[in-house]
């Protein structure tokens, strides 16, 4: 497994964690009737966290194979980059006016700013997922 | 699936070069050692560049490394 694969499943499973913890608090606060009580505080833990997880293993990673996380992107890394952007795009769009769709709902701003969220989670996901996909492909 | 229509010699190429690993030659064209292998599988067309170079490294023309089989769009 290359360099950058495994580096994008880094990226997806954090993402799916960490936002699966906070989303799954998300909706039981919309869906349940839970306090929203803490849920901004569990946000910028869960953020910070990713970060710091994220830096982490990926200097464990580079550690792990100096040379190839030295060599720049070539052209085939650079190519699957771009397709899995260009399925993820039309995910963040359709997110993103669902999003916009709230409007017309009895959601107020909290709600609204937790759909956008949500939409550029997904996108992002899809975005590392079809990066794995490509990669798996070519192997 | 069928065949690719651009098939490639570079397995037999490295073995002619003293068995020239996957690695060396991404190191010598420039790219990586998992892009040469989907290369040298047919999973991925290189670009212009990147076929010249590999021709270069082997010190044979491009349509020694490359072949084009025209197949029924």
């Amino acid at each position: 497994m290359s360099f950058r694969e495994k580096s994008a499943w880094i990226t997806f499973v954090l993402i799916l964690v960490f936002f699966g913890v906070y989303f799954t608090r998300v909706a039981a606060v919309i869906f349940a009737g839970h306090s929203a009580r803490g849920l901004s505080t569990l946000f910028f833990v869960l953020v910070g966290s990713l970060i710091g997880l994220e830096v982490v293993l990926h200097l464990a990673l580079a550690v792990q194979s100096p040379r190839e996380a030295r060599t720049p992107k070539d052209e085939r890394e650079r190519l699957i980059e771009l397709r899995a952007t260009r399925i993820a795009f039309p995910v963040l769009l359709v997110g993103a006016f669902a999003a916009i769709g709230m409007l017309h709902l009895p959601a107020g701003r909290w709600e609204m700013a937790q759909a956008v969220l949500f939409a550029i989670v997904v996108a992002e996901l899809v975005r590392f997922g079809a990066q794995i996909v490509y990669f798996r492909r070519d192997a | 699936m069928g065949t690719p229509p651009i098939t490639n010699r570079i397995r037999r190429l490295r073995f002619d070069h003293g068995e020239l690993t996957q690695q060396e030659l991404a190191n010598r064209i420039g790219v990586t050692r998992q892009t040469v292998n989907a290369i040298e599988l047919g999973k991925y067309s290189p670009s212009l560049e990147v076929a010249f170079r590999i021709a270069a490294a082997f010190k044979v023309p491009l349509e020694e490394v490359f072949q084009f089989t025209e197949s029924t769009p």
